[in-house]
């Protein structure tokens, strides 16, 4: 037996040899690794965010009655503060979508945009116009046209306009109040659906009863939520303004009537370096342990700098986007959205994730 | 036209169909000589390049065909172990491959100025290759005939009537193509970038193999200009059923599945709301099953299969596949295949209402068509 072992020992060594670097090739997390980052992000990333939004949206759906009980300038003050809260709560979740926000459409219902064909004003006149009572109730509002119900409808109504046309219970206000119930009414609903049913999916991926075959399913899902809104912000938040070197279009930044489009950009990033490396168990760690710590590295330097870049960008775009200054910052930070968007791509390829072959670049 | 009528009818007169061919050995490897092919579709392994893999019943890979790009859709011969596998959109090349052989018989490529859309089918009596394709110049799109007989030789070239055309069927036991023309604009010098999105007008032509000649052109409502008609199957009734993509606002939530019924206008089919919310605005491929009743289309952004009753012109079903795109049907009744990106495929039965998943021993990203192989 010794003898005949012995002349086996380098073939075994070899093939040992072979093993490991291929297994270290091709590592990829284990299903245990992806359901422990995948019950983190739901339970420290996910539901917080969304329950601030229920909170917050609660907040705007009663100043806003209170606005309309009393039309002054405090009111609508406060009314605008609250949907200040509300938006930045959105911006920092909107990045999330899949899961109940889809059921529905809600994820349009909250937020159409951009609105190219300018659907919301179209629509919204219309309503404004008719001054129907019938529309005054948020039932009214689920079968409505997906322009007026969300929150860019809500921001046209509380930023454009005088406060003499909220008074007296004017159907204006009215309606500002029901679109924000409807808001608020989809935000707790978003929640509870969490809670309730989509959590338990996540957390029993595998199970009969669960919407995932295994829990790197899940993990595609929170990726894609981490990969697609880096190339979705660049284009749409900065690219689409900058009207691609010829004329500059501020009206195309998102919240641009109620200035805050940069803030909105700077919630967006920050929230997705939250998704990849704010809490103990991370994305950024499952790529240091495949050996890709220089990965996980670059990814997370692009995102202090591109947390750093927007820092010194002056608002409201409706103004300083006239100046050069803030075109070349924009620039600067859409080049580094990109390189950011490279990072993550190929990031995924470490973690051997496909995000989505036919979903996302079919024919 | 006419040239190109009697070009076709000298070559229906010579008798030989690809003798080589019709004797082919079977399969080199000794596992393939019993082995049964399933499906052939094109796909991109972990590293990125692209293949054109031959599955058997059993899972194995009875053809790995390495390609020099993107593919789009694979057509199997009627009656000799050919497939053509289609460049994807601009691509300009066509690979011919005996599947016994495991050989490249052709590799075709668009003419000068031209490229293709990603399919082409054989006709019926296994003759001619036809191909949907864009006259770079004029932006107007063509349906080309190549013989087999002469090597590929094109011997017909005729306009699509319409822009982008896209896949193309034959009516069984008829000497009529249907083209889709998806209406969208594209040029190499713009990528794949849509160049018309505000103009475009889709079409569903009927047209003369032998002539060229239009026999029916049908578009959608003044409204719905925006959902391009890309996918087509016909059933053995000569009855289309039409997978859509809109190109609108996603927020307009429009019917995603339509059927033609030669001389009649384009009848369009909507899912129940929030099945058809769910598909995205986006079909990726349509098949109809072995009797002909039953539709498949897939909706790869959705996640999911949604099944349709071409004869009650009705939503049937849905099932989840993520990433689901290819479609094929089985030589059962109500039985599809689906192919996904994420390297899964699942069988699914209409009349047991059961999903399997396919043993396969291939681990890669399945492209947007697949096909069954006739047996």
């Amino acid at each position: 037996m010794k003898q005949a072992s012995s002349p086996l020992w380098p073939t075994l060594l070899g093939a040992a040899c072979l093993l490991t670097l291929t297994g270290v090739l091709h590592a990829a997390p284990t299903e245990q690794q992806w359901k422990t980052v995948n019950h983190t992000l739901v339970t420290e990333h996910i539901l917080p965010r969304y329950q601030h939004l229920a909170e917050s949206s609660s907040a705007l759906q009663s100043s806003t009655a209170a606005l309309c009980q009393q039309p002054d300038q405090a009111h609508l003050d406060a009314a605008q503060q609250a949907f200040h809260r509300t938006m930045d709560d959105w911006e920092r979740v909107q990045h999330i979508q899949f899961g109940p926000i889809e059921n529905l459409m809600r994820n349009f219902s909250m937020q159409f945009w951009p609105d190219k064909k300018n659907l919301i004003g179209k629509q919204l006149n219309i309503l404004l116009a008719e001054q129907d009572p019938a529309t005054l109730k948020t039932d009214a509002l689920y079968k409505a046209s997906i322009g007026v119900k969300g929150l860019p409808a809500l921001e046209r109504l509380l930023f454009t306009g005088q406060l003499s046309e909220l008074e007296n219970h004017s159907y204006r206000c009215q309606l500002t109040s029901t679109i924000a119930a409807y808001v608020a009414e989809n935000s707790a609903a978003t929640v509870t659906e969490w809670q309730q049913e989509y959590s338990p999916s996540v957390f029993n991926a595998g199970s009969e009863d669960s919407y995932y075959d295994d829990h790197q399913e899940v993990a595609v899902d929170m990726l894609k939520s981490l990969v697609e809104p880096v190339e979705a912000i660049r284009d749409q938040k900065i690219l689409r303004p900058l009207g691609n070197g010829e004329k500059v279009r501020p009206r195309r930044s998102e919240s641009w009537r109620s200035e805050r489009s940069i803030r909105n950009i700077q919630l967006n990033i920050a929230s997705l370096q939250d998704l990849y490396e704010g809490h103990p168990d991370n994305v950024a760690n499952l790529l240091r342990q495949q050996g890709a710590a220089a990965q996980a590295d670059q990814i997370s330097g692009l995102f202090s700098d591109i947390i750093t870049q927007l820092k010194t960008i002056k608002g409201p775009l409706t103004t300083t986007l006239y100046q050069p200054q803030t075109v070349t910052q924009l620039q600067q930070v859409s080049a580094s959205l990109k390189q950011l968007d490279l990072a993550l791509n190929a990031a995924m390829q470490t973690l051997d994730i496909q995000l989505g072959f036919n979903s996302r670049d079919g024919d | 036209m006419e040239t190109n009528r009697r070009r076709f009818c000298q070559l229906l007169g010579s008798a030989v169909l690809l003798p080589s061919l019709l004797s082919g050995p079977v399969f080199a490897g000794a596992n393939k000589t019993t082995a049964k092919p399933l499906f052939a579709s094109a796909a991109q392994d972990r590293d990125g390049n692209y293949h054109l893999y031959l599955i058997g019943e059993q899972g194995e890979i009875l053809l790995d065909h390495p390609l020099q790009g993107r593919a789009h859709h694979t057509e199997a011969h009627p009656s000799v172990p050919l497939l053509a596998c289609t460049a994807r959109r601009p691509g300009r090349f066509i690979d011919i491959i005996d599947y016994r052989e495991q050989r490249l018989v052709k590799r075709i490529l668009a003419e000068e100025g031209r490229h293709f859309f990603g399919h082409s089918i054989f006709t019926e009596d296994g003759r001619w290759l036809v191909t949907t394709e864009n006259e770079l110049s004029t932006g107007q799109g063509r349906v080309v005939v190549r013989s087999l007989a002469d090597d590929y030789a094109i011997i017909a070239d005729y306009p699509s009537h319409g822009i982008g055309p896209h896949e193309l069927t034959q009516q069984p036991d008829s000497d009529v193509l249907v083209v889709a023309n998806g209406g969208i604009l594209t040029h190499p010098d713009h990528g794949r970038e849509k160049l018309n999105l505000d103009s475009m007008q889709p079409s569903l032509v009927r047209l003369d193999l032998h002539s060229g000649e239009l026999l029916e052109e049908r578009m959608l409502p003044k409204e719905q200009h925006q959902l391009s008609i890309r996918h087509i199957d016909t059933n053995a009734e000569g009855i289309t059923a039409i997978a859509l993509q809109y190109q609108g606002n996603i927020g307009d939530n429009p019917p995603l599945v339509a059927i033609h019924q030669p001389h009649q206008p384009i009848t369009l089919l909507q899912a129940p709301e929030a099945i058809n919310i769910a598909m995205k605005g986006y079909c990726g491929s349509v098949r109809c099953d072995h009797s002909g009743r039953y539709a498949a289309v897939s909706a790869p952004r959705g996640d999911l299969i949604s099944f349709w009753d071409l004869e009650q012109q009705t939503f049937i079903s849905s099932i989840k596949s993520r990433d689901g795109c290819g479609l094929t049907a089985t030589t059962h009744n109500g039985e599809f295949i689906i192919s996904a990106g994420t390297g899964r495929c699942l069988q699914h039965n209409l009349d047991t209402g059961h999903t399997r998943r396919l043993q396969q021993t291939v681990k890669t990203a399945w492209d947007n068509h697949m096909t069954s192989i006739p047996s």
